[in-house]
């Protein structure tokens, strides 16, 4: 009986140290994470629709169904990425993830001067080189620094009714993910 | 030698089934660290951020989520009305008081896997800002159920346990300075129609 009790105890004990692992193992051994998902779905630098208007199940959980969004997968040692657009839509925000599906940045519309999504993701080396000759194409970008180097990037927008639904997807459908 | 090698067996047995279920649960529970409460609705302000704790980075990477950043929003959920009982889609609710500043807001229903009701008729499953009556002090009241109601109704169908997501678009709540002290609206269950 004595011996019963003990290998519980052990057991229980063991349970706390497992728990604690198997918690801490989770992000580096999911393969069910957004980035995962998303490899699996399209490559690099190509733009996903992450709701389901374009059928199927949903390549990203726990989505509002008012909004519409697209993502796409980055890395920037192959160059700096800009994602534009020309469109209007009531409300757009960005956020850049890194590997592991955590928000590094994010930032909405009335971050823009006038409105339009135009943007560039790249690494503080990359800031440093481009600040000493500015491309005139990047004169209205707005520069988002981020210390990794493979990352994902999601626009998100506001879908009010119905008749916006053209619109919405003609916005998201334009978007550049492209390396410069 | 045989009693031996079972209670060691036992001992393997609950440490990682004991280990392994636990980290389960804690996940699928909306409850957790880092959970900031507000009467009935529940947000996670540090989920899917480099501050988050080791309980939310798991659940970010194991569903998949990509989460609203502080520039974005902040999501509620409920899965209790204020009375404290689970939420049900065949029963009627009443969302009624204010609600914090924002640009604009979305409500919306999912079930217990997150997944958005259906709302069965071609209509929206969903509310927004932009489209709801308010109130003459600005609060608001809105119907949740599956039969037409005058006035603001969120149309759900399906039947067991939902939750309801509230979410802030472009709201200064998002920072964590902005969330003590704010109001969140009550859930109160009208009837049941099971």
């Amino acid at each position: 009986m004595r011996r019963l009790l003990h290998a519980l105890a052990i057991g229980l004990i063991g349970a706390g140290i497992a728990h604690i692992v198997i918690l801490l193992l989770v992000p580096s051994f999911s393969e069910r994470d957004a980035w995962s998902r998303l490899a699996m779905v399209a490559g690099p630098n190509k733009v996903v629709r992450l709701d389901q208007e374009i059928g199927g199940t949903p390549v990203v959980k726990a989505l509002d169904p008012s909004f519409f969004e697209a993502a796409c997968r980055f890395d920037l040692d192959e160059g700096v990425v800009r994602i534009d657009n020309a469109g209007k839509v009531p409300y757009w925000s960005v956020s850049v993830y890194d590997r592991s599906g955590q928000n590094i940045y994010s930032f909405n519309d009335r971050t823009a001067t006038d409105g339009t999504l135009d943007f560039v993701v790249l690494t503080p080396a990359q800031m440093i080189d481009l600040r000493k000759e500015l491309p005139t194409e990047f004169e209205r970008s707005i520069f988002v620094e981020t210390p990794i180097d493979e990352g994902i990037v999601v626009v998100r927008v506001f879908v009010p009714d119905d008749s916006w639904k053209p619109t919405v997807s003609r916005f998201l459908d334009g978007i550049n993910c492209d390396i410069q | 030698m045989l009693k031996q090698s079972i209670l060691i067996a036992l001992a393997i047995a609950i440490a990682v089934g004991g280990g392994a279920a636990s980290v389960g649960m804690v996940l699928n529970s909306q409850e957790g660290i880092g959970a900031v409460s507000v009467g009935p609705w529940t947000a996670f302000p540090d989920i899917g951020t480099p501050e988050a704790d080791p309980y939310s980075k798991a659940r970010v990477a194991r569903d998949g989520v990509l989460a609203l950043g502080r520039a974005e929003g902040l999501s509620f959920v409920a899965d209790r009305d204020s009375a404290g009982v689970t939420l049900k889609s065949e029963c009627n609710y009443r969302i009624e008081g204010s609600l914090p500043v924002a640009r604009f807001w979305t409500l919306y229903a999912t079930d217990r896997a997150h997944i958005p009701l259906k709302s069965g008729i071609r209509r929206d499953a969903t509310l927004h800002s932009l489209e709801v009556l308010r109130q003459p002090d600005n609060s608001i009241s809105v119907a949740v159920g599956t039969r037409p109601e005058p006035g603001n109704w969120l149309s759900v169908t399906g039947v067991g346990a939902m939750n309801l997501v509230l979410t802030f678009y472009d709201t200064p709540i998002a920072s964590s300075t902005g969330l003590s002290g704010i109001e969140m609206p009550r859930i109160v269950r009208v009837q049941c129609n099971a």
